[in-house]
This record gives C-alpha cells, sequence and structure tokens, in this order.
C-alpha cells in the first residue's frame, strides 16, 4: 500500500479516519488551504499537496505569507490579468507551488511562459475540453530548450528530463491521475481510480482499508497494466510513433482530434534535440535556477 | 541597447516622421505578442543585457503596454520608453494606476514633442499630451527632433517646467530614409543647427536643463566653445551612429528606423547580441568603404578613423549615395532601386 497515494476532499473527519496515507487534500477556495494541510499535519498521515481547484483566475487569488510552508497545486479558471498578479510575484515565487492552467486557450498558455520566465512553476491541463496543439508546441518547445533559465512547465520539463528512448513514461502524476497509483476518494470515504470515475460514481472499493484485499490489490494491478490492452486491442495508439510519451492518454478524442499525433512527434524531436544539447555540453541544462 | 516595436501603429502623423516607411510596408494587425516579448527578453537577458527601450508606431497603442513594461521591469530590465504623449482616457488611466508606483530610476518615458505653432496639433491631442504630462511628467523628459532650420525650443523649457518633467531635452535631426522623401536635415544645413541650437545655451543654463545629443551630429560642426559646453554635462554627447537595433511586432530586426529595409533579418537567426552587432558592422563597413560620411572632408577625418565621430548618420551616409556616388553594392543598389520607383 506504500506505494498508493490517495487524492481526497478537505474533511477533517476523513482525514482524521485515514492512517498512513500519502495525501492530496482538494479545496476549491485558498484560504482553506492551511487549515486542509493543518488537518493533516494532525493526523497520521503525509501531506503531498493542497490541490486548490477554484472558479478565480489566477490574479484574483489573494496568496499570503501563511502559505509559505504548505506545498499548493493551484488550478484556477485562467490566468487573468498581468498587471494585477504583479504584486504577488514575489511572493509567488517563495511558496511551495505549481500553478495549472488549461491548454485550450493562448491566454492560458501564455500565462504559462510568463510564469515560467519569472520563476514559477506550471503545469499546462491537458482535456477533457478542447486543446490548442499548435500553441501547447510552442510552449513545450519555450519549457524545453529556452536556454534561458526559467522555471519548468510540466509535463514538459519532467519528460524533457527523464525520457528513456527504451521505455514508456508516464507523467499523468502531474495531475495525481497515473493509474493504479493515485486513488480518489470522496467524502464518504469511497475509492475511484480516476477523477472522472469519481465524478460518475464509479467506486472500485468502499474505504481505503478496503484496497488492502485482495480482490481489490488485484484490480489496483489491473489498472497499473490498463496499458496493455491498447495493444491487446489492436487500438492505433498502440502503432503511434508517440506512443511511449503518450500512452494513449487521448485516445478519447480520436478519430475527430488527430492532433496528439503531431504534438507528440514533435515532442519526441525536442527531447531528442534537448539530449542531444546536453551531450554536447556534458550535462543535463538545468531547466530552472533559483 | 536594443529597441523593441511593440506596434507599427501611430496616432500621430509628424512631417519629418523616419518610422513611416517601415509602418507603411507592415500589417496593420502587427503587435507583439507576449510570447515574442518573452523571446526577446530571454535574448537580450542572455546577452547580458539591462535596459530596453519600447518603440512603436505608439507604444501605449498596444492593448498590454502597461503589462509588458511591468513584465520587463519584473525581468530586471530599466525600460524606456518613446512615446508622443497622445493616450486614450483608459491607456493613461492604466498608467496612474500601475506606473506611477515605479521607481523614477527604473522607467522613463522620452516624451517626444512637436513644436505647437510650427507643428500644429489638434486641439484634443494637445490636451491629451498636457494629461499625460500632468500624470507622468515626472517620469518623462522631452524629445524634440529637429526638422527645420528655424526650429524653436522655448515651449520645451516651458513643458519641463510646468509638468515636472526630467531636466533633460533629447535632441535629434530627422533622418532621411534613403531615396524617400521626408523632413530631414541636409549635410549643408548642420552647422546652421548647431548655431540654432546653441543659441538656446542661456535657456538650457538658466533652467539647469541638459541636452542629449542624438545620433547623426557630426563633430567637425561643433566650434570648441560649443563642445566645451556640451561636454559639461553629466551625459556627455557622442557622436558616432551606433546600430539601436529595431525588433518588430513580426520579430525582423533592422539596423534603425531609416535603415529598416537593409541587412533586414530575423531576430531568430541570432543567438546574441553580439552576433547582431557584427551582422550590421558589415553594412557599415560596406557603406563607409563607399563613401565614409556626409561630407568630403569625412574621407581624411582624425575623429573619424578614431571613431570619436561617424561622419553623420549611416541613413545621411546612404542618402548622400543615392544623388552623388555610384552604388556598387548590391543589397543597396537593390534596395534604392526600389524606393525610386515607389517615390
Amino acid at each position: 500500500m506504500n506505494s498508493i497515494k490517495v487524492v481526497c476532499p478537505f474533511d477533517s473527519e476523513l482525514i482524521a479516519g485515514l492512517e498512513g496515507q500519502n495525501l492530496v487534500v482538494k479545496v476549491d477556495d485558498l484560504s482553506s488551504a492551511v487549515a486542509a494541510a493543518a488537518a493533516v499535519a494532525n493526523s497520521r498521515n503525509r501531506l503531498i499537496c493542497i490541490q486548490v481547484e477554484t472558479a478565480e483566475r489566477l490574479d484574483q487569488l489573494q496568496f499570503d505569507e501563511s502559505l509559505t510552508t504548505t506545498p499548493l497545486a493551484v488550478f484556477p479558471a485562467a490566468f487573468g490579468n498581468f498587471r494585477q498578479l504583479t504584486p504577488q510575484l514575489s511572493l509567488l515565487r517563495q511558496l511551495n507551488l505549481r500553478v495549472y492552467l488549461g491548454g485550450d486557450n493562448r491566454e492560458n498558455l501564455a500565462g504559462l511562459r510568463i510564469m515560467a520566465s519569472l520563476g514559477i512553476h506550471g503545469g499546462v491541463v491537458l482535456g477533457p475540453g478542447p486543446i490548442d496543439w499548435e500553441g501547447l508546441a510552442d510552449l513545450m518547445t519555450y519549457a524545453v530548450l529556452e536556454r534561458t533559465a526559467h522555471a519548468t512547465i510540466e509535463p514538459f520539463s519532467y519528460i524533457a528530463g527523464h525520457y528513456d528512448p527504451l521505455s514508456p513514461l508516464d507523467w499523468s502524476a502531474f495531475y495525481f491521475e497515473q493509474p493504479g497509483v493515485y486513488l480518489h476518494l470522496d467524502k464518504q470515504g469511497r475509492v475511484a481510480f480516476s477523477r472522472t470515475e469519481l465524478q460518475s460514481g464509479r467506486f472500485f472499493a468502499e474505504s481505503i482499508s478496503a484496497c488492502g484485499e485482495q480482490a481489490n490489490q488485484r484490480k489496483i494491478e489491473q489498472r497499473r497494466e490498463s496499458w496493455r490492452e491498447f495493444f491487446l486491442d489492436n487500438h492505433p495508439c498502440a502503432s503511434c510513433v508517440g506512443w511511449k510519451l503518450c500512452l494513449g492518454k487521448f485516445a478519447g478524442r480520436l478519430p475527430s482530434d488527430k492532433g496528439c499525433v503531431g504534438f507528440f512527434e514533435e515532442m519526441l524531436e525536442l527531447v531528442r534535440q534537448y539530449r542531444r544539447q546536453c551531450e554536447r555540453t556534458d550535462k543535463e541544462r538545468p531547466l530552472w535556477q533559483p | 541597447m536594443a529597441n523593441i516595436l511593440l506596434t507599427n501603429k501611430c496616432n500621430r502623423s509628424c512631417p519629418y516622421c523616419f518610422a513611416k516607411r517601415e509602418m507603411e510596408e507592415s500589417s496593420e494587425e502587427d503587435i507583439l505578442s507576449w510570447e515574442n516579448l518573452i523571446y526577446i527578453a530571454d535574448f537580450l537577458k542572455r546577452s547580458g543585457q539591462n535596459r530596453v527601450s519600447l518603440l512603436g508606431g505608439e507604444p501605449t497603442i498596444h492593448p498590454q503596454f502597461v503589462d509588458f513594461v511591468l513584465y520587463l521591469l519584473e525581468r530586471g530590465f530599466d525600460v524606456t520608453v518613446f512615446t508622443n504623449g497622445i493616450l486614450s482616457p483608459n491607456r493613461l488611466a492604466e498608467c496612474r494606476e500601475y506606473l506611477t508606483k515605479v521607481r523614477l530610476d527604473r522607467l522613463s518615458f522620452v516624451c517626444n514633442l512637436n513644436d505647437p505653432v510650427q507643428t500644429p496639433a489638434p486641439p484634443n491631442e494637445s490636451l491629451r499630451l498636457q494629461e499625460f504630462l500632468s500624470e507622468m511628467g515626472p517620469w518623462a523628459s522631452p524629445g524634440f527632433n529637429i526638422y527645420r532650420l528655424d526650429f524653436k525650443l522655448e515651449f520645451l523649457f516651458d513643458h519641463i517646467n510646468r509638468y515636472g518633467m526630467k531636466r533633460n531635452i533629447r535632441l535629434g535631426v530627422a533622418h532621411p530614409v534613403p531615396g524617400k522623401e521626408s523632413g530631414y536635415i541636409k549635410p549643408s544645413g548642420m552647422r546652421k543647427v548647431i548655431r540654432r541650437l546653441y543659441a538656446y545655451r542661456p535657456l538650457f543654463d538658466a533652467n539647469r536643463v541638459s541636452p542629449g545629443l542624438d545620433c547623426g551630429f557630426p563633430i567637425c560642426k561643433f566650434t570648441d566653445r560649443e563642445l566645451g559646453w556640451l561636454g559639461r554635462f553629466p551625459n556627455p554627447s557622442h557622436f558616432s551612429c551606433g546600430p539601436a537595433f529595431d525588433i518588430t511586432p513580426d520579430m525582423s530586426v533592422y539596423h534603425c528606423f531609416p535603415l529598416s529595409n537593409y541587412k533586414r533579418r530575423s531576430l531568430f537567426e541570432f543567438d546574441s547580441m553580439d552576433q547582431l552587432f557584427e551582422h550590421f558592422a558589415q553594412l557599415r563597413q560596406e557603406v563607409k568603404s563607399e563613401m565614409p560620411g556626409i561630407f568630403d572632408e569625412c574621407d581624411a577625418c582624425r575623429y573619424q578613423e578614431s571613431g570619436v565621430c561617424s561622419g553623420g548618420g549611416l541613413c545621411q551616409v546612404l542618402n548622400r549615395m543615392v544623388g552623388e556616388a555610384p552604388v556598387r553594392i548590391a543589397e543597396v543598389e537593390h534596395e534604392l532601386d526600389k524606393s525610386r520607383m515607389s517615390v
């Protein structure tokens, strides 16, 4: 069970009822983040981070110094106005923070680039809505190949740093969605494999303690190996050049949106280019320097 | 230092505008994107640059003007904005809210002013200029382009005192666009301009204002007395013509506005400012080997040889070639031919 990570809503009773878990605690309001972190600290669990999903734009959020010791994954509705964000930039750089923005529009993609260039880590949310593949490819080029020091933009920086041509690379942990590793709890403590399954009420266990049962262990193991189904089903993703990096994450978009094919092909080329750069300089080029 | 052109649009039409050609030939929709701004900032940072100028067209027209200024400041650049001071009420309100908090040594405006009598503006433009200077005066110093021999400077001192502007006037001679018609100072008029400028010395001294000469003034047309006066100010005037490196919204880069069609390249072709310098030094070399300066005497001039003076601006030298000298530089000849056809 140690390799399992649990995503749960902020509910003091629920958290107190868990033991020995690695927790991602979800709140919908930044002002609850400190209390959520305290609830984990007062329980017998370990905090991975607080996931803040808010309907507010980033420039509307009020960060303060009490958050300095709280690891934060913030998912605002949009980037907003840079000018209104400016007074908070210095504080944002001091926080243990990653800001996630949707990859569906140019404003958000520009926002991620702005933040990275100013030393604030970011992540791009890929779906479930439309994805601007072209804009995303530009952002990826910046994240991976720009030589001037900048913060990371995930999953690109992670992929560039960890790509191995001989094995597939799963980067869904950035979204707390790695199959069979991140489990999602509702307020009653019922367990689902993914956020989508949680939202649609598809639970595979009644509680986290039930996950240790043999039948549920088998389900978890099956979910971890679920990528094999692409090959068993002879799915087009299995023969796609980008498979090692996407692992079929965008299969549901096919055939109407084939943007992922060109995108991951380009990503592979970029990663190889990044690796060649590193080899030439005989060291890994740091993607971010404090 | 690099000049970043935020937009090619301008809300004024000055008779001496040497950016007109560049603006006419570019798309009206061209405005600098966030992505390109960040690319430029990264390029300048890794080239060791810490100062940047924002130009246009009129840079304040750009919808993200205030955001761009704040971003560049956040990246550690000191920012100078070359503006005509004619801002919409909304843009002025944004400047008031966000830019008046910036330290005076980090942000400055050079406000290009026209003599209200010799180059009159519509009343609403004058009103907007007054409003801009009332808000941003302490961040701004006046700039003045000399395009006629009977220019007057009195109004500039009045503006400095009335709006609390910085006590420095940037003075430039309007440059020719080689092969194109525009209001500019011919080499034969240089001495007259300098004499007239020096006649304002009492006003400069009485108001404790320093003159700052932009490129294109040849040192030989100043008397020793005039040079002695100019040498007393903290930022001594120079008589060379260094490339300003204008970077356009579509990421083209060229030597300066009047020479926007010569050796123009994409910024993406270069890795650093050093490479840019090298590229445009070639243009200088080619032109100078044909014609050293705007006067015959430039050929054997010790100031020219030592680099103290560049014998007028490169655009002035090139413009002289059009009428007086056979052109043997293929690229220059080609560009001049195009210009002649369009005149």
